[in-house]
């Protein structure tokens, strides 16, 4: 079955973070700078970001998602750059389009929060595994049936796609077409999506069943069978993280003071 | 000391139904016991089990009266999350009864447990020793829905038995599976009686059954009619009016009039074997194996051809095979590429090398809708097409779609449902229809198509004995008829009894391709494929016959001529 989370397992020392640490680590990330206000701040932790992707062999996973940030952030770089209504002092011309000095830098503000929310974002979902994180958060007290519903998603994507492929390949031997303009392919929609719904809900009623007979309705109190302690690294990352935090806290509130 | 479970005048209706599903039903059950539950679809042995479960009334709600006490508690009341301590339920459809919230056979199998709160050093040793039991081991990291179905029911098995109930229910756990499955699941549950549990098993393999229980519960309508050793049940003689038919052993032993000392007759093969010394050797005519040479040009021709999903692990490799218009049954292990074969040759795959000629034309350049009014394939599960609110519509949707007028279709759509032994169901709605039904409408929708070639792809699944005759009746018309019939199967039986030719297939190879004397005469194949033999042929093999006989007529034949 193709899985459809991201997480690499390449047994690094990123993967054998524990997830509150990561999950630590994307927190401080973002609300570091933010507090911070300075520009070199998020480029701090975006290098810091890529230095751990790179290190722990995800940058090339990563590489995708980058790209795709672009897209938007060469947008906002437009946008703003030539219409940002602070706008005062002109700063390049490229051919007829004239950029401010304001706007650009109100874009790159924006553009470098994004890329360091998003690559931080992706040094914690490329190395944690999902079921991993949802089993801690058991653990400090979310409901099982949270959990359940968390994990089941990861499962039932593929297993949908499965059943759709079958489908259209039962409805094509049944000789609908499914391929061509738009009214043969809108002529072909209800055909596929009512079976998917029908199978759906009869196995979803199974599956409740399955449950049931597992005791997923126990009142007794749910045990696990991974231990993932808190390793020396993490104690003192989630140490250290906490104090950039106090930190850049303090000194945003000393710039309020008189 | 009180009996494990106690049933008295057990009735139960489901929601918005007028007929009763269980109709005052009582019986009491030993501890150690291993009890078959059989019977005609409809005859409520699924609902049985829900109800030692609780789940009857307590999930599925309805009229419900009498009681059912397991190892003294009230089922209709004792919550089902305490129940499952002591009674555990696997049934039909493996893919169903998994989690599906965790991603490895390890983690699988620990789910129940870590629900009822056992701690971390005791749910390690019970998933160990339920992965040795149930010879599953070897996949503790695979992701449970990778696997075949057998080792996915094997690991739906575990996961109950980890809970460690004294009761283990399975409810048709082999229809699925292939024969070496099916023998997997029977050994692991033989090696559960002799642990100590209590088995109630549903099961519609009555020879499999007979030889590894110790009492068999035969339901009709609702209603018990017997709750008897297998000898006693299988020798009544009004079997065939609850739906029922007699193992082949069983049969042949009432025409041979071969009784056991207790008055009734052998239902085992063992038991048949025991009485040899009364049973006067036929005299064996050597089979005239007319090897049928068919003139006609080829329905299909396939040239060298390979398949696979992925550059590196070939499906099929090297296959050169004709198909003419002998009705033709496709066997071998799950996962042997039968399946494969069979989109191939509608044109839902296309050939990673070789060619697949339908008649002199090339499926290269045909599409799946060009092929739809010249090859229909009936899939394994019908929920899978069907769409419409009308059982007539749905199997006139196909006739339309390859363009036959509304007044053919219809004509041709009523002809098939009446074939398929639904004649009064036209204006139902298909979901009102249990799935064996409504396989029979998936079925009736492709032969309205009244297309040359015929493919399906296990047919029988669900169906009790009434309901394999009917497509066993519908194989030999089409065929009868000039028409193309292919299909796979795991019944050996059904194999035996119906096709003129059996192709059998292993990891993506054709293994042997002969008429089915001559396939279930071909030792090494069969243990290659991981095959088993028909009843009757398993049994001429330990009578020391010379020949290979198929079907209980045939065997039969001998000692009557």
């Amino acid at each position: 079955m193709k899985s459809i989370t991201l997480y690499v397992d390449n047994h690094t020392y990123l993967t054998g973070l524990h997830p509150y640490t990561k999950l630590f680590y994307v927190l401080t990330a973002i609300a570091v700078p933010l507090l911070c206000g300075r520009l070199w701040v998020f480029g701090a932790f975006i290098a810091a970001s890529i230095l751990m992707l790179i290190s722990a062999k995800l940058l090339r996973k990563a590489v995708p998602l980058i790209i795709f940030s672009f897209t938007i952030l060469i947008t906002i770089f437009l946008i703003h750059g030539l219409f940002y209504t602070r706008n005062e002092n002109p700063l390049f011309r490229i051919g007829p389009l004239l950029f401010y000095q304001e706007g650009v830098l109100y874009a790159v503000r924006i553009g470098l929060n994004i890329l360091n929310m998003l690559l931080s974002f992706a040094t914690f979902v490329l190395s944690t595994k999902p079921s991993d994180l949802v089993e801690e958060l058991e653990k400090s007290g979310f409901s099982k049936r949270f959990g359940y519903i968390i994990n089941s998603v990861f499962q039932i994507i593929p297993q949908m796609t499965g059943t759709m492929n079958t489908i259209m390949d039962a409805q094509r031997s049944r000789g609908m077409n499914t391929e061509g303009n738009l009214i043969v392919r809108a002529k072909a929609f209800i055909p596929l999506i009512s079976p998917v719904i029908m199978s759906s809900l009869i196995n979803t009623r199974e599956r409740a069943v399955a449950l049931e007979v597992r005791g997923f309705d126990s009142k007794e109190k749910k045990t696990f069978l991974y231990d993932r302690p808190k390793k020396k690294a993490d104690i003192t990352l989630i140490l250290f993280f906490a104090l950039l935090i106090i930190i850049a806290t303090v000194w945003r509130i000393t710039l309020w003071l008189p | 000391m009180a009996p494990l479970i106690e049933v008295k005048n057990l009735k139960y209706r489901y929601p918005h139904t007028k007929e009763l599903a269980l109709n005052d039903i009582s019986f009491t059950i030993e501890r150690g016991e291993f009890i078959g539950i059989i019977g005609a679809n409809g005859a409520g042995k699924s609902t049985l089990t829900q109800a030692f479960m609780g789940l009857v009334p307590q999930f599925y709600k309805g009229a419900y009266g009498g009681s059912v006490l397991i190892n003294g508690m009230d089922a209709s009341k004792t919550p089902v999350s305490t129940l499952c301590k002591t009674a555990g339920l696997v049934f039909q459809n493996p893919f169903n009864q998994l989690s599906g919230a965790k991603d490895t056979v390890y983690d699988e199998i620990a789910f129940g447990l870590q629900n009822l709160g056992i701690c971390r050093e005791e749910m390690v040793k019970r998933i160990d020793d339920a992965l040795n039991l149930l010879e599953i081991s070897q996949f503790r990291d695979r992701n449970p829905f990778d696997l075949s179905g057998g080792q996915m029911q094997r690991v739906a098995i575990a996961s109950i038995l980890v809970m460690q109930p004294d009761i283990m229910i399975l409810d048709e756990p082999t229809s699925q599976l292939d024969p070496a499955g099916t023998e997997e699941v029977f050994r692991a549950v033989d090696r559960l009686v002799k642990s100590g549990k209590t088995i109630l098993m549903v099961e519609q393999k009555l020879e499999t059954l007979a030889s590894y229980c110790d009492k068999l519960l035969l339901l009709s309508k609702g209603s018990l009619v017997a709750f008897d050793t297998p000898q006693s049940v299988f020798s009544r003689d009004d079997l065939m009016f609850f739906g029922v038919q007699a193992p082949s052993f069983t049969r042949i032993s009432k025409a041979l009039d071969l009784k056991l000392s207790d008055g009734n007759y052998p239902a085992t093969l063992d038991e048949l074997v025991s009485l040899k010394d009364r049973l006067v050797s036929p005299t064996e005519v050597s089979k005239n194996i007319s090897v049928q040479t068919v003139d006609e040009a080829p329905v299909y021709s396939i040239k060298q051809m390979s398949f696979s999903y992925l550059a590196d692990t070939p499906l099929i490799t090297g296959c050169n095979l004709t198909f003419d218009s002998r009705s033709t049954a496709i066997i071998g292990q799950n996962g042997a590429g039968k399946t494969t074969l069979v989109k191939l040759l509608k044109g839902l795959l296309k050939p990673v090398s070789g060619k697949i000629y339908y008649g002199d034309k090339d499926i290269a350049d045909m599409t799946v809708a060009m092929l739809a009014d010249e090859v229909g394939y009936i899939f394994q599960n019908p929920d899978d097409q069907i769409f419409k609110s009308r059982v007539l519509d749905e199997v006139m949707f196909g006739p339309l779609n390859i363009g036959m007028s509304k007044e053919e279709a219809k004509q041709k759509s009523l002809a098939a449902l009446e074939l398929a032994g639904l004649p009064d169901c036209a204006d139902t709605n298909p979901y009102d229809l249990e799935l064996s039904q409504r396989k029979m409408v998936a079925i009736a929708s492709v032969i309205a198509m009244d297309t040359k070639v015929i493919i399906f792809d296990e047919p029988t699944i669900a169906q009790d004995y009434e309901g394999k005759e009917r497509i066993k009746s519908m194989i030999r018309s089409l065929s009868d008829a000039g028409k193309l019939v292919i299909a796979i199967l795991h019944d050996m039986d059904f194999v035996a009894e119906c096709f003129e030719r059996v192709i059998v297939m292993a990891k993506g190879k054709v293994l042997a391709d002969a008429t089915p004397s001559e396939v279930f005469a071909m030792p090494d194949v069969l243990v290659e494929a991981r095959l088993v033999l028909p009843h009757v042929t398993a049994l001429c093999h330990t009578l020391g016959f010379e020949q290979t006989y198929l079907t209980v007529e045939e065997l039969l034949n001998l000692y009557h001529k």
